[in-house]
């Protein structure tokens, strides 16, 4: 990997040749909370490293799934087939680790198996990610629970850490365009060198951070133990017991995926949208007749631990959970799936 | 890359009224859908909505298909109002088909409740395609009455088939039922076929189905060989949506035919 120092003084510059090649959405800072924004020229204009300080927080409360997996979007039409629109080359400025983490269940779903999502497939390969450190993690963080790190473990196109408000760039091969675009701007980093060591001191110090934070690792065998614990509705109940069935934290969830397809009368035809659903909704299961599998909410909720934590983990080698903390943060009931977890 | 969400469409070229609320609608797709028995196809009901049905005739003949349909929700519903003529869309085919090499040389029980009987027939209509291939067919069918019975005109034809034995049974009888009365299992307390090596195949509504498998069981039959049609709410069909799940499987991509085995460790499996 290439990596290069690009000076706070020639941020600016470099995101306007961004701009003039990709949509470009960086993290931004609204009222202490991180969210996604669409690059415009006129942002460029203010404080020339204005765009920086979100790039040191934690991640966008948008998971980076919603990119790439639209909440809503038409996926077919009948009776002429839909023709998707072809949209202009992306880059997400700033991902997080354990957002880039968990596009790799995404991929496995929609990108890997018999079937294969066309549209996802289409938007992955539209576009560029880089991926940011988190110097600072929160209390609402704990991807180190799940062997992940504040910081790229997995590349993307680029790795992105601020150091002394000057960002510093590693590139892979597919992310090398992105410095080539604007290369005077850059200049290359040796190995050893002041900037890789500070960036590198920052990294050490979120990620003893992160393991002050959850210090208490969960049960090596944690799919096992969710499978053990599934009929125990007692345990299940005791957890779930203020939950208001919002479902901030599937909507939130970096790698929930599961949807709805549903049609709509239009003309003489009908378009199909698919759209974001969830696994808590009362009538997730229900069959036509009107049986339903998990009709009682402690069924439901049981079941979102089984999914992420047994049976991802049996079926594809990893949980789907990337301790990214949205779940927690925006639950309503305070339910802190680490304390679900821990007990287990 | 093709689109797994996109229906193509597919004409009803005939209906016929099996009860007075199932009906069988033979279908011609633009394009052939290449099902094999035990597999099934997401039928959209344009402007209504789409549902799964596993067609209900031979996989030796594809031009057209059958599925048996009750109406029950909305798309039924929908589709009722649907005439020869009109169009409807179809995708597919999902899941998995029944495993019939795993099947010769054996005796085949089959053992279906009510609309249950349409994916079965399906089956019934390969094994018979080919009938030298296996021992013999049992076929035990069980409906509310006797105008509940789907494929009426077509038992009587099934039981001239050598090597078939058919018999039916009705929860509710009339003056004209002259066969058992009473729940399916009635017709299962002297099971013809060895019951170690024979191979049970169960469609129907979950208690009945959960009543059969009970009583397979006790009749000895391993759970390897009973295969259960298990009914779960698929939206998808491409083993994506994740609606369908039941314990380790998604039904729409691992089924929707399960051995007992498969399920036999999930709770309250016939819900």
């Amino acid at each position: 990997m290439g990596e290069y120092v690009l000076p706070k003084s020639n941020i600016s510059q470099w995101l306007s040749k961004l701009l003039a090649k990709y949509a470009v959405y960086v993290p931004i800072e609204v009222e202490k909370q991180v969210h996604w924004h669409l690059l415009e020229p006129r942002d460029l204009e203010k404080e020339p490293d204005a765009i920086t300080p979100a790039q040191r927080r934690i991640r966008a409360s948008e998971p980076v799934k919603s990119f790439m997996f639209q909440p809503r979007r038409q996926v077919a039409s009948f009776p002429e087939p839909f023709t998707p629109e072809v949209s202009k080359p992306r880059v997400l400025l700033g991902i997080k680790s354990c957002d880039i983490a968990a596009l790799k269940v995404h991929d496995k779903i929609l990108g890997e198996g018999e079937f294969k999502d066309p549209f996802y497939l289409a938007q992955r390969k539209n576009t560029l990610l880089v991926v940011a450190d988190c110097p600072e993690p929160e209390q609402s963080c704990f991807c180190n629970l799940l062997g992940l790190t504040p910081y790229a473990m997995e590349a993307g196109d680029a790795v992105l850490s601020v150091v002394d408000g000057n960002w510093v760039l590693g590139v892979t091969e597919s992310g090398k365009g992105l410095v080539d675009l604007a290369s005077e701007l850059f200049t290359e980093l040796r190995e050893g060198s002041s900037e890789l060591a500070r960036r590198d001191e920052q990294r050490h110090t979120a990620l003893v951070t992160l393991n002050m934070t959850n210090t208490k690792p969960w049960n090596p065998d944690l799919a096992g133990a969710v499978a053990a614990k599934l009929s125990d509705t007692a345990f299940w109940n005791k957890h779930a017991e203020t939950c208001v069935e919002c479902f901030g934290c599937l909507m939130g969830c970096p790698t929930c995926y599961c949807f709805l397809l549903y049609d709509q009368a239009r003309d003489a035809g009908v378009d199909r949208t698919r759209a974001w659903d969830a696994c808590y909704e009362a009538a997730y299961a229900r069959v036509g007749g009107g049986a339903n599998p998990r009709a009682e909410f402690v069924k439901r909720f049981a079941n979102r631990f089984s999914c992420k934590f047994s049976a991802f983990k049996t079926d594809h080698g990893m949980y789907a959970c990337t301790g990214c903390g949205r779940c927690l943060k925006s639950c309503m009931g305070k339910i802190d799936i680490r304390k679900v977890l821990g007990e287990l | 890359m093709s689109n797994p969400y996109q229906p193509i469409p597919a004409t009803i070229i005939e209906t016929h009224d099996e009860t007075p609320n199932i009906r069988t609608f033979k279908l011609k797709p633009e394009r052939e859908i290449p099902f094999l028995a035990g597999q099934f196809v997401e039928l959209t009901v344009p402007g209504h909505g789409e549902a799964p049905f596993t067609p209900s005739s031979s996989h030796f003949k594809r031009d057209t298909f059958d599925m048996t349909i009750m109406k029950v929700g909305r798309a039924t519903s929908a589709l009722f109002d649907l005439e020869a003529g009109d169009r409807v869309g179809a995708r597919g085919p999902f899941g998995q088909r029944y495993p019939l090499e795993k099947f010769e040389g054996k005796d085949i029980y089959i053992v279906g409740g009510g609309v249950g009987l349409a994916p079965l027939r399906a089956l019934f209509l390969a094994l018979v395609h080919e009938i030298d291939k296996y021992r013999r067919i049992f076929l035990r069918y069980g409906a509310r009455t006797p105008d509940d019975i789907v494929y009426k005109h077509l038992l009587p034809e099934w039981q001239k088939i050598p090597k078939v034995d058919i018999d039916l049974s009705v929860d509710v009888s009339d003056e004209r039922w002259m066969k058992k009365v009473g729940v399916v299992t009635c017709l299962m307390d002297d099971i013809p076929c060895d019951e170690k090596s024979s191979i049970a195949v169960v469609c129907g509504p979950p208690i009945m189905m959960k009543f059969v498998n009970q009583k397979l069981l006790d009749a000895g039959f391993q759970g390897s060989n009973i295969y259960l049609s298990m009914e779960t709410n698929m939206s998808c069909g491409v083993g994506q949506c994740r609606h369908c799940r039941l314990g380790p499987y998604l039904t729409c991509k691992d089924g929707p035919v399960l051995t007992w085995d498969q399920i036999k460790d999930i709770e309250n499996p016939f819900v």
